[in-house]
């Protein structure tokens, strides 16, 4: 498996993430979609180990599923919240941060 | 232990009292306000006595106590300290501050009862009096530049005492405004001294000047009559006079004690202390004593044609001073010092019996208003009467000795023609002295009855009546200038027209006899005519004020209103403002950005990460 089939592969998982990120508008989508980034930076740190036969690329790996692991708690945390507090999980209706 | 090491307790003590009752005095009942300022000045007298007591029973070269605190500030050769010392020179200054200041307090105490700013009073008046000490015992010009400024402080705090009157705070304000002037010039002269001379410590000086005749006198000279500016504005001297007349909205106490016995004394007792300075620049004499002579012609006759008792006295004060620099300027410090003295006790004691009087009659201070006091104010008129005469120099009252001591020394020093117009103001002084008599003889010419003082005011005025008695007696003995005060102070000497006895003895006769008899017929005079005559040109001070009216306020205000309008309003302002409308422009522009929609954000963050990338990869060359 070459290096560019791992590459096109992360970055087109990426756009899939990013651009539902920026189109989606549930809040649990949006959640999976920040997954779908997080993995597709894991896919091409693995590639890169591979391709470099080195092992830092594959630490990252496990650093960024623990921190990915612990953002899904704290996620899920404020779209519960979020949820009880508007009774609603839309995003694109609420703008609490308005200035 | 020596003595003096324990200089401090004398400006100490007042400062306590200022301490004290102004941080613990808010809620204390009048008479413990009173008992505390009192006493810590009754306290520093009684150290004074304890002081001079030491100064009497040394030899007259060694009459010296001197201490340094802490070294103040240091730069390169340049240092000052806090020092003080005590020569006979001050020593005469701290009792007079504390002699007159303690009766002065005494009197306070029962004069301003029931005044809502009872306890502000005294705070101000104790602080007055530590300036007062610090200024006296200072030995450098720097520390006496502190008590100088301190002293201006306190004198335009109580002059504007009653600041609900716009009167008296314009006065305080045009006090404080027209000492700038002068202390302009002391200020110079400090630094011209630490630039020349390295130091200004008196003691340093004198012996730089004893020891170094490299410095150019010209330079000597600048740096007196620098000094001597400031002295002019302190001591009220022609042409910075104006504010003393005004000074008198203030307490009858405060005049008596500020602008009567002490502050404004405090030039001519820097002349005094600068001395060796003068001496070595000797055409300064001249200038002193002209500036003297025409502040004694000018404001004899300006005091003649006042109507306000206090406004005349305050006239009054201001020739008197005069008469010191016209002694200072003849070389005649210990007569400069002695009329120092003798005056700064008699007319505080016409300042507070002028107070008593204008207490017993509602407020009234016109003189016109006043006639036939003798007989309702027995005790005040006669240490009125008293203090009058000292003032017009009537034997054996303290002024006669003093004033006879300067108007001899005059014509040895600056010949015929100075000794006449000298010895012109002294008439016109009896003259003045004549209608302050007249208040008290003849008839009744008020209505309603009078409140009679009580013993805390007539205490003072009595001691003080019999001191300006006893005052005359260390001018003794006549017929030279060796008298008892002279050989105390210890300054340098000059003498003229050394042993013409007979001129002299008949001079002093017959100045005596022209006085009495000028003093009586005014007096006469004064108590018929019930309408006395008063020139425009007199009771205003010959326009002085109005010529500073036009000279020197008009344009500065219409200067200030342009600052104010255009300069303020428009481009100070206006700059200011404009950054704020600027900022609240780009504000407006970039807020719109803020949707709260956290979707926009993320979308920014994206698009700038790609465009950073795009940048760095472009950069680099890529693509």
């Amino acid at each position: 498996m070459s290096l560019e089939s791992v590459m096109v592969t992360g970055i087109v998982l990426f756009i899939i993430g990013a651009s539902g990120f920026l189109l989606r508008g549930n809040a649990i989508v949006l959640l999976l979609c920040i997954e779908v980034m997080l993995n597709a930076v894991n896919l091409i740190l693995v590639g890169f180990a591979r391709y470099l036969y080195g092992t830092e690329g594959q630490v990252f790996v496990f650093i960024i599923m623990t921190v990915s692991a612990a953002e899904a708690a704290v996620g899920l945390a404020i779209v519960v919240a979020l949820v009880r507090l508007f009774g609603t999980a839309d995003m694109t209706r609420i703008n609490l941060l308005k200035g | 232990m020596s003595l003096s090491s324990f200089l401090w307790i004398l400006p100490a003590l007042p400062a306590l009292g200022v301490l004290v009752n102004g941080f613990f005095g808010t809620s204390w009942r009048e008479r413990k306000i009173a008992s505390v300022s009192v006493g810590s000045v009754g306290l520093a007298l009684a150290f004074a006595l304890v002081f001079a007591a030491d100064l009497f029973s040394r030899l007259p070269g060694d009459r010296r106590l001197s201490m340094s605190l802490y070294r103040w500030l240091s730069d390169g050769s340049l240092t000052v300290d806090l020092g003080l010392f005590l020569d006979p020179l001050s020593m005469v200054m701290v009792f007079v501050v504390l002699f007159v200041g303690f009766l002065i307090h005494l009197y306070s105490a029962g004069y301003m009862k029931g005044d809502p700013g009872y306890r502000r009073y005294f705070v101000f008046l104790n602080l007055f009096i530590f300036f007062m000490l610090l200024l006296v015992l200072a030995d450098n010009l720097v520390l006496t530049f502190v008590g100088w400024e301190g002293v201006g402080l306190c004198s335009y705090l109580l002059i504007g005492f009653w600041y609900e009157k716009t009167s008296a705070s314009d006065a305080g304000r045009k006090a404080f405004v027209v000492n700038r002037v002068g202390d302009f010039g002391f200020l110079l002269g400090i630094l011209l001294a630490a630039v020349v001379f390295g130091t200004v410590n008196y003691g340093e000086i004198a012996r730089l000047l004893g020891s170094d005749p490299a410095v150019a006198p010209g330079i000597t000279a600048a740096m007196a009559l620098l000094l001597f500016l400031g002295a002019i504005g302190k001591s009220a001297q022609f042409p910075l006079h104006v504010w003393l007349p005004d000074a008198m909205e203030g307490p009858s106490p405060v005049s008596a004690l500020i602008h009567g016995a002490t502050m404004v004394n405090a030039g001519v007792y820097l002349l005094c202390r600068i001395s060796p300075l003068l001496e070595a620049a000797p055409a300064v004499f001249p200038v002193i004593a002209s500036v003297g002579l025409a502040t004694v012609l000018y404001a004899s006759l300006s005091a003649l044609g006042q109507r306000d008792i206090k406004r005349l006295l305050a006239y009054s004060t201001v020739s008197q001073i005069g008469y010191m620099f016209v002694a200072v300027g003849c070389g005649l410090y210990s007569a400069g010092m002695f009329h120092l003295m003798a005056h700064g006790i008699f007319k505080g004691l016409l300042f507070l019996a002028a107070g008593a009087v204008i207490h017993a009659l509602d407020g009234r201070q016109d003189l016109e208003e006043m006639g036939g006091l003798g007989k309702e104010l027995p005790g005040v008129s006669l240490t009125f009467v008293a203090g009058t005469l000292a003032l017009a120099g009537v034997f054996p009252l303290s002024g006669f000795f003093s004033k006879d001591a300067i108007l001899w020394g005059s014509l040895g020093r600056y010949g015929l023609l100075f000794w006449i117009a000298a010895f012109a103001g002294a008439l016109v002084t009896a003259l003045y002295s004549g209608k302050l008599l007249a208040a008290f003889l003849g008839e009744k010419r008020f209505e309603g009855s009078l409140h009679r003082p009580g013993t805390v005011v007539v205490v003072p005025l009595l001691v003080l009546a019999l001191s300006t008695l006893a005052a005359g007696l260390p001018g003794l003995p006549l017929f030279t200038e060796e008298t008892f005060f002279a050989r105390f102070l210890g300054m340098p000497a000059h003498t003229f027209l050394a042993g013409e006895h007979t001129l002299e003895g008949v001079l002093m006769v017959s100045q005596l006899g022209l006085i009495v008899i000028v003093l009586c017929a005014a007096a006469r005079f004064f108590t018929v005519s019930r309408k006395a005559p008063v020139s425009e040109a007199l009771a205003s001070g010959f326009g002085v004020d109005r010529l500073y009216e036009r000279l020197f306020v008009r344009p500065l205000k219409t200067m200030a209103r342009f600052c104010f309008s255009v300069i303020d309003s428009r481009f100070v302002d206006g700059l200011v403002n404009g950054f704020g409308a600027l900022s609240m422009a780009l504000g407006t522009l970039v807020a719109g950005y803020q949707s709260g929609f956290f979707r926009r954000y993320a979308a920014s963050l994206a698009g700038g990460a790609v465009a950073l990338i795009a940048l760095s990869v472009w950069f680099q060359g890529g693509f």
